[in-house]
């Protein structure tokens, strides 16, 4: 028995507070509802109060391990420990956990071509006019070696730039038939019982004019993962971008892995790309970490893909393939998002140095389950991948990688 | 909005369920053992009264869930399977256009007047589960299960809930029809796609985990009447162990249950290797996971727990 009666309104109030400085998005609505769920559930013992906290605050199951942390914070002090039965090993102060994202190591040398200086992008209109052709010039042709840079040069400006303009790029997914039909009046099409009974009140009943359904297509689902391993870290920069144009512009799915699987579609969702990158820094925890490709394509499938996410999607895996796993593994687990996808396209920035060939352990087992393997390692290749997601028949046969 | 207007449920209900231990005694009365977790949600789901999300993997019986709490309440419980594309027509209501149309020919036929208020009646009216749910005379409210929210699209998903939200249907032809008793409301969803956020703030959340061992055997001895006791013991130990493996499709409960009646029907009473080996097939539905069990043997399998 708890010794002092607890009024549920203070301590619904106190909870909430709680939890929400711990991070997570509760409201003075959720707080409302929990004060009403404990007058129905009078909170006898720590369990009892543990379920109807858990069932009135949460909405999702990944909010599980900072709740348990902050009522375990919270209550059990309060508590008589005789009748604790929650795990007491949840650390204790998840909320409070140090989640700064590595600062991309920007101070890179320039490249050769960087000896005019920044690019374009202020000032060139009020100058004078001797010089705006001049500027402008310098901004085409700025642009145009930095389509052709490797991301992993680019200066912190440049970046800027860069970024900007894969902002711009527009990922689209070959289409499908939905289930959805619109009225169409080719004979070939299914009769709409409906809409033809509809229409054929407005003749007196007699169904003169037959309407049809015509199944409408939507394009497929696509689906992002990103190595932010420290080996893809030059490229992270960049492809963190395109990934929350993609989520933002194009309804995809979005996760990244190193040593564990992410799912960032939430953070990057918003419409202010800065703001939405902060977020999606600030929720994995792993950035620059070691890359263990199999484990992250395998809890892709079997936590989110199985359940329909991937099924008929467009995959694009973005990564450079050094995995610390068993290629083995990776294999097995490229096999099964095979099954899943509609088609699996590959992103490997290193495959454009000369001489490359997919020899690494992990890229070698994966590649025989990939669709296309393009290099993205620039403005000009990330165009590249644009084309790979838009191609419409998967190149199903024997030689299933195609090199282009 | 739907808890804000109804201030409580109604005095029948509470007589029924006047707390969590008499709900989850009378889940266990119907055959379903709900642990305290679930218990506590389906009270405040039908008490508060707020519709209620469960999640879980497959086979952790969130739609069996939804059916006992029916049972208990001893109301219908209409069940909504959600698609990509559902729309209202199948959600909610449609006119019987074929009966419309016989009823013209027929009207012609006979030479009887025909008003249009005769073909758009209550007799012509398709009720699909949502109407059906807000039609339930009572006494008491019905159980509405939406399953695999998560397919149907987020238009869909809103258009819902703002039907729940009024607890009031308006067709056109016929009027509003409001509900006497507001259902009580479930869904479950597999978590291909975020669901809104209007939906997840007016829902309760209960994440299913899977259960221990004994409690699946326990769940086993009551699905499975003529099962022997220690087989329900051993299958739930081995389908613990199987689960510890890096599984495709991990067996559920559902697969224990398939199992252990197979094992009846072959008059196995404890799990052995032998019969380990005879129904492979009934635990593990995809070959890989099978090659990799077996990889470790029938007698790992069918080791003692």
């Amino acid at each position: 028995m708890v010794q002092p009666p607890i009024a549920p309104g203070p301590l619904a109030v106190g909870l909430t507070t709680a939890l929400h400085r711990a991070g997570l998005p509760t409201t003075p609505e959720r707080a409302a509802g929990l004060a009403r769920a404990l007058q129905l559930v009078p909170p006898r013992d720590r369990a009892a109060l543990y379920w109807t906290c858990r069932i009135a605050l949460l909405t999702d199951r990944a909010q599980l391990p900072v709740f348990d942390a902050v009522f375990s914070a919270v209550f059990d002090g309060m508590l008589d420990p005789a009748d604790s039965r929650g795990d007491p090993t949840a650390p204790p102060s998840i909320g409070s956990e140090p989640r700064t994202r590595p600062v991309p190591p920007d101070a890179r040398p320039s490249s050769p071509g960087t000896a005019e200086g920044t690019p374009g992008s202020g000032g060139g209109d009020d100058g004078a006019d001797g010089v705006e052709r001049e500027v402008l010039l310098a901004a085409a042709s700025t642009e145009e070696r930095l389509r052709s840079t490797s991301f992993a040069d680019l200066t912190a400006e440049e970046l800027g730039t860069v970024r900007d303009l894969v902002r711009r790029l527009v990922l689209s997914t070959p289409e499908r038939r939905s289930r959805r039909t619109r009225p169409s009046r080719r004979a070939g099409d299914r009769l709409d019982l409906r809409r033809t009974v509809r229409a054929a009140q407005r003749t007196g009943g007699d169904p003169a004019r037959l309407v049809h359904a015509h199944r409408r297509t939507q394009p497929r689902r696509l689906v992002l993962l990103c190595d932010v391993s420290g080996s893809m870290e030059a490229y992270t920069r960049v492809y963190l971008t395109l990934l929350q144009g993609a989520v933002a512009g194009a309804r995809a799915e979005a996760f990244v892995f190193s040593t564990r699987l992410t799912r960032l579609t939430r953070q990057l969702s918003l419409r202010d790309p800065d703001q939405a990158l902060a977020r999606a820094g600030a929720t994995a925890s792993d950035w620059a970490g070691g890359t263990r490709l199999a484990h992250g394509v395998g809890r892709l499938v079997a936590d989110h893909g199985r359940r329909g996410l991937a099924r008929g999607a467009v995959v694009v895996v973005l990564s450079d393939g050094w995995a610390q796993d068993d290629p083995d593994d990776v294999a097995d687990a490229m096999r099964r998002l095979r099954r899943l996808a509609h088609r699996i396209v590959w992103v490997n920035p290193r495959r454009a140095a000369p001489g490359y060939a997919p020899l690494v352990g992990g890229m070698a087992a994966a590649l025989p389950y990939c669709d296309a393997f393009v290099s993205g390692h620039s403005l000009a290749a990330l165009e590249q991948v644009v084309a790979a997601v838009r191609e419409s028949a998967p190149s199903r046969g024997s030689p299933r990688a195609r090199e282009g | 909005m739907t808890a804000a207007a109804r201030a409580g449920a109604e005095e029948e209900v509470q007589a029924r369920l006047p707390d969590v231990g008499s709900l989850a005694a009378a889940l266990d009365d119907v055959d379903y053992l709900a642990d305290p977790g679930l218990a506590t949600a389906l009270f405040l789901a039908v008490r508060l009264p707020q519709p209620l999300l469960l999640e879980g993997e497959p086979g952790v019986g969130k739609t069996e869930a939804a059916k006992a709490l029916a049972r208990v309440l001893d109301t219908p419980l209409y069940r909504l399977q959600c698609f990509e594309g559902i729309d209202a027509a199948e959600a909610l209501y449609e006119w019987n256009h074929p009966r419309q149309l016989l009823g013209i020919r027929l009207a012609e036929a006979r030479g009887a007047p025909l008003d249009e208020d005769d073909l758009f009646g209550p007799e012509y009216l398709l009720r699909r589960p949502l109407l059906q749910a807000i039609e339930h005379p009572g006494p008491r409210p019905a159980v509405l299960l939406l399953d695999e929210i998560d397919r149907a699209d987020a238009e869909f998903e809103a258009f819902t809930f703002e039907v729940l939200a009024e607890a009031a249907v308006t067709v056109p032809e016929l009027g509003t029809i409001r509900a006497a008793h507001p259902p009580v409301v479930v869904l479950t969803s597999n978590r291909t796609r975020d669901l809104h956020d209007a939906l997840t703030r007016r829902c309760l959340y209960h994440w299913i985990d899977y259960p221990s061992p004994d409690r699946v055997a326990e769940i086993v001895r009551r699905r499975v009447p003529g099962s022997a006791e220690p087989l329900a013991v051993d299958a739930a130990s081995a389908v613990t162990r199987l689960r510890s493996l890096d599984m495709v499709k991990p067996p559920g409960i559902a697969e224990v249950i398939d199992w252990v009646s197979a094992l009846s029907i072959l008059g196995v009473t404890r799990l052995d290797p032998p019969a380990v080996e005879a129904t492979w097939g009934s635990v593990l539905k995809n070959r890989d996971d099978q090659e990799l069990a077996r990889t470790r043997g029938a007698a790992w399998l069918a080791a003692e727990g």
